[in-house]
């Protein structure tokens, strides 16, 4: 094995200038480098490829879930009488249970003289609730100012990514009953 | 117990000779230290794209950011893997 000369090894150093500044913090801050030396590199490495195996794990939980979670839910249900709702307004009403939890906060819409739509009324952001605004026409989110398209209910602008649930609908002599909710 | 002494700049690894490095195998230690943390960040992105395709219901992107961020481990594993079976003399 071929040995690399190394001249500089032994010189003695100049004292480096910040020498009394040094001595100010090692007095006020003390630190043990016998400990410290304990850590070393390949270790470092072990603990970087483990916290790698960790985001991985939380990836692949994710990828699991994806294919146990329900994207449907809620039942048949009465909401409103098609013609309570005026050309352009709106029934605010509670699916897919009929309780006071904001995540049953939906939203029905009357599009014209026979298209309606309705959808969960929670932002796809961060949870809040999404109100018909009737000057823009469109749905808005007052927290952080997210706006969903009222005939397809994807997002025209501000933060969220995703749209919002939409409610399949039916109508029965009349009554406008919500069949189910899709989480898109 | 220890002897307990002060850090100082030029002690440690740098002021042993048996210990400091050879000319260019720090520069390289620390690429490879640089490039280990940049596939971090890029898995910890990973994770936050399949939570979000898994809140849309993206099954199939899902799994292929899952895969993505399992082969950046797999790589991982197999340096740690070299590393430990190198020839003595070249650790």
């Amino acid at each position: 094995m071929t040995m690399i000369e190394r001249p500089d090894v032994n010189v003695p150093r100049k004292p480096a200038p910040w020498r009394a500044l040094e001595r100010r913090w090692t007095r006020d801050f003390p630190y043990d480098w016998p400990s410290d030396d304990l850590v070393n590199r390949r270790q470092m490495l072990r603990w970087a490829v483990g916290l790698s195996g960790a985001l991985f794990a939380m990836t692949g939980v994710l990828a699991a879930l994806g294919f146990t979670t329900k994207r449907t839910r809620g039942t048949a249900t009465a909401i409103v009488a098609a013609d309570a709702i005026p050309v352009g307004g709106v029934h605010y009403f509670r699916y897919p249970d009929n309780n006071s939890d904001p995540a049953n906060h939906a939203i029905l819409l009357r599009l014209d003289e026979n298209r309606y739509a309705a959808y969960g009324g929670k932002c796809t952001h961060l949870s809040c609730a999404v109100w018909w605004q009737q000057a823009s026409g469109k749905l808005e989110c007052p927290c952080h100012n997210g706006i969903f398209d009222p005939n397809t209910g994807d997002v025209v602008a501000g933060p969220p990514t995703r749209p919002l649930p939409s409610i399949t609908l039916e109508n029965r002599n009349g009554t406008l009953y919500a069949i189910q909710e899709a989480i898109r | 117990m220890h002897e307990r002494r002060f850090f100082r700049p030029d002690e440690g690894m740098q002021a042993d000779p048996a210990r400091r490095p050879l000319p260019g195998r720090a520069a390289i230690a620390f690429l490879g230290l640089m490039l280990g943390l940049v596939l971090m960040a890029i898995q910890l992105w990973l994770l936050t794209l399949a939570f979000d395709f898994y809140l849309s219901g993206d099954r199939n992107k899902t799994v292929l950011v899952a895969v993505i961020s399992g082969l950046i481990f797999l790589g991982g594993l197999a340096i740690l893997w070299f590393l430990d079976h190198r020839p003595e003399g070249r650790r």
